[in-house]
């Protein structure tokens, strides 16, 4: 495990991603351990005692530069905690606490994998893409939209892949852009005409997790897969995080998790 | 000017100083050791203990209110032995003052966790967590019904000679009614308040937000009606220690609590957002003290000027 701090930190980039995503980059002040892709934080807006609860968001990307460590997170708004970020002055003070949970397998890592991102599953496995480029092992970047303007900076992601010699699929669900289809339909068909992967690792909606999950079972190929799920604490001491395990057992997503081999989870009883 | 001296009696059972961790926010007090140190608390409450591990209530278990939430965990623990072998040995090490929170579905859990506790060496003191039905006999709440709770209390006051707790449920039909029959029973201080039984709906589902239906509200949205409880227990029961929680966030809300009577306090829901909150909550309660002349929080307790 990371060490994990509670830092204050500044808002001190953001762009557009999509017409209701954003990416946006912190300035730390202090000390922050780097962080294992597929790691998050619980971020809150410092002042503030809104939204009451922190929100969980997975690490994009991490640095540290001259002025000190910076997160990059990418924020898809759908209420009040994620909209305040559209809208925020640069300068704008956050509270981040992290990294927190556990990350995807890069130590046992040998390529290729299959990388699979629905909609704003994308950050952590930007961060698990640039570190595998560091380290030699290839993979393939399946991204997955509903339709063309959805789809999260496809160029960047096309370079990101290309970084660590693999391709970059885009399949949208009405077709306007890359393959149509969902893309989980679009790995199988891959997988069908006889492409190969170590393991896929995935990010994503619950029902293009679970499609993962069969997926893995039925080819034999490893899955890791990133969860999400209310979360009141995020350092594992709520235990209102749960997902259902094999055998009547669970886990917390936010400290076992978020990323859990495909077999950790009882898929059919989420 | 030296530090103030925040040292307190919670009955026989002196602490360091009067922040607690509270049950269900603070894990078994190791997990939150590198954010918050449990030895710098007044002491640690552990997640409540029964005598078998419990899996607890299907999801969703939490949802977030107006400066509170709801939670329905449905009482999910590692169990007596587990907590004695796995958790205990290193809250000694540490120095933490362990405070063991019970429950059970009927008098004799509560009795046998307590009795597996007493084998070992390390806790300071035990609360009764007594907002569960009776399993044994028809599904009341030992906490609402006077005559149950004292039976109960007797109990578990003949299993230790440790301080006794009792941790009052503020949806007892009488509160003070309630908090007589604990101390009748041989409870020597008396924590309050647990949650408050409430619910939260989705209006585009129409449905429930939380699995259970029900669950309990904690948080500052409870802070109010905490303090109203705190104050009229003490008033009637002037010479029982109180120990009082119900939406703590700063230094100034422990002094509110102590004014109302409480001779200690307890922090729960303000760790989620604040891993820190309890060491914050100690400097701001210090700075208080420093800036009014308080020498010995006793001074405060039940100072409310009516
Ligand atoms: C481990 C993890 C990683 C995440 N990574 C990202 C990310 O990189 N980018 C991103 O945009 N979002 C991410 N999310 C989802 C993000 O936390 C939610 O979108 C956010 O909490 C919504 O808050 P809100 O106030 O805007 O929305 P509201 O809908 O108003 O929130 C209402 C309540 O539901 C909870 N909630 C709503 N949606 C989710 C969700 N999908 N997951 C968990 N809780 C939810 C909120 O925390 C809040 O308590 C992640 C969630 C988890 C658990
Ligand atoms: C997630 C959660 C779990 C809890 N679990 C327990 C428990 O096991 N036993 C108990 O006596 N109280 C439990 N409580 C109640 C708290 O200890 C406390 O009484 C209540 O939350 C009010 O204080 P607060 O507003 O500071 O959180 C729990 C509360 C929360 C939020
Ligand atoms: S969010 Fe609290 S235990 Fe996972």
């Amino acid at each position: 495990m990371v060490p994990r701090t509670d830092r204050s930190a500044v808002l001190i980039a953001r762009r557009q991603l999509t017409p209701g995503t954003y990416a946006v980059r912190f300035q730390l002040e202090g000390p922050f351990s780097a962080p294992r892709p597929g790691q998050f934080v619980m971020l809150a807006i410092e002042g503030s005692d809104l939204p009451f609860w922190r929100r969980a968001y997975s690490i994009a990307g991490f640095g540290e530069g001259i002025d000190g460590p910076w997160l990059e997170l990418m924020i898809k708004i759908v209420g009040p905690g994620t909209a305040h970020w559209r809208t925020a002055p640069m300068e704008s003070r956050a509270r981040i606490l992290g990294p927190l949970g556990r990350g995807f397998p890069v130590e046992e890592a040998t390529g290729p994998i299959a990388m699979v991102a629905g909609g704003i599953g994308l950050p952590p496995l930007l961060h698990a893409m640039a570190e595998l480029a560091s380290l030699g092992i290839s993979c393939d970047l399946y991204l997955g939209a509903a339709t063309a303007d959805e789809l999260i900076e496809p160029e960047s992601c096309a370079r990101a892949v290309a970084e660590t010699g693999g391709r970059f699929f885009a399949c949208t669900d009405d077709g306007s852009a890359g393959e149509e289809g969902l893309v989980t339909e679009v790995l199988g068909r891959h997988l069908d005409s006889g492409e190969a992967y170590e393991a896929i690792w995935a990010c994503g909606p619950n029902p293009m997790l679970r499609a993962l999950a069969r997926l893995s079972a039925k080819r034999g190929v490893p899955a890791w897969l990133s969860m999400e799920e209310r979360m009141a604490c995020g350092v594992g001491v709520c235990l209102g995080c749960i997902a259902p395990a094999p055998g009547g057992e669970h886990v917390r997503v936010c400290t076992e998790g978020p990323v859990l081999p495909a077999a950790a989870i009882d898929w059919e009883a989420l | 000017m030296s530090a103030p001296d925040l040292r307190v009696a919670v009955g026989d059972l002196l602490l360091a100083n009067p922040v607690l961790a509270a049950s269900g926010t603070f894990g078994y007090g190791l997990e939150l050791a590198d954010l918050c140190a449990p030895e710098a608390l007044g002491a640690v409450v552990t997640k409540g203990l029964s005598p078998a591990p419990r899996a607890g209530a299907p999801m969703p278990r939490i949802a977030e209110t107006s400066s509170g939430m709801l939670n329905a965990i449905g009482l999910e623990n590692i169990g007596v032995e587990a907590f004695c072998s796995d958790k205990l040995p290193e809250l000694c090490r540490l120095g933490v003052v362990v405070v063991v929170n019970v429950f059970g579905e009927s008098p004799r859990d509560y009795v046998h966790v307590i009795e597996r506790c007493e084998a070992e060496d390390g806790i300071a003191a035990y609360e009764l967590n007594v907002s569960c039905p009776n399993v044994s006999s028809g599904g009341m709440e030992f906490g609402h019904d006077p005559d149950l709770l004292r039976t109960l209390t007797s109990l578990c006051r003949r299993a230790t000679e440790k301080p006794l707790w009792v941790k009052l449920s503020p949806n007892a039909p009488n509160l003070v009614e309630t908090a007589r029959a604990a101390v009748d029973g041989g409870a020597d201080t008396l924590s309050l308040i647990n949650t408050i039984r409430a619910m939260a709906i989705d209006p585009w589902r129409r449905r429930p937000e939380l699995a259970r239906t029900f669950g309990g509200l904690s948080g500052p949205a409870i802070l109010p009606i905490a303090l109203r409880m705190v104050h009229e227990v003490h008033r009637e029961l002037p010479d029982v220690p109180l120990v009082g929680l119900g939406g703590i966030e700063s230094g100034l809300d422990v002094v509110r609590f102590l004014l109302a009577g409480a001779s200690a306090v307890q922090v729960g829901t303000a760790t989620f957002r604040r891993p820190g909150a309890m060491v914050e909550i100690l400097d701001e309660l210090a700075e208080y003290c420093r800036q009014t002349g308080v020498h010995e929080l006793s001074e405060l307790t039940g100072a409310l000027e009516v």
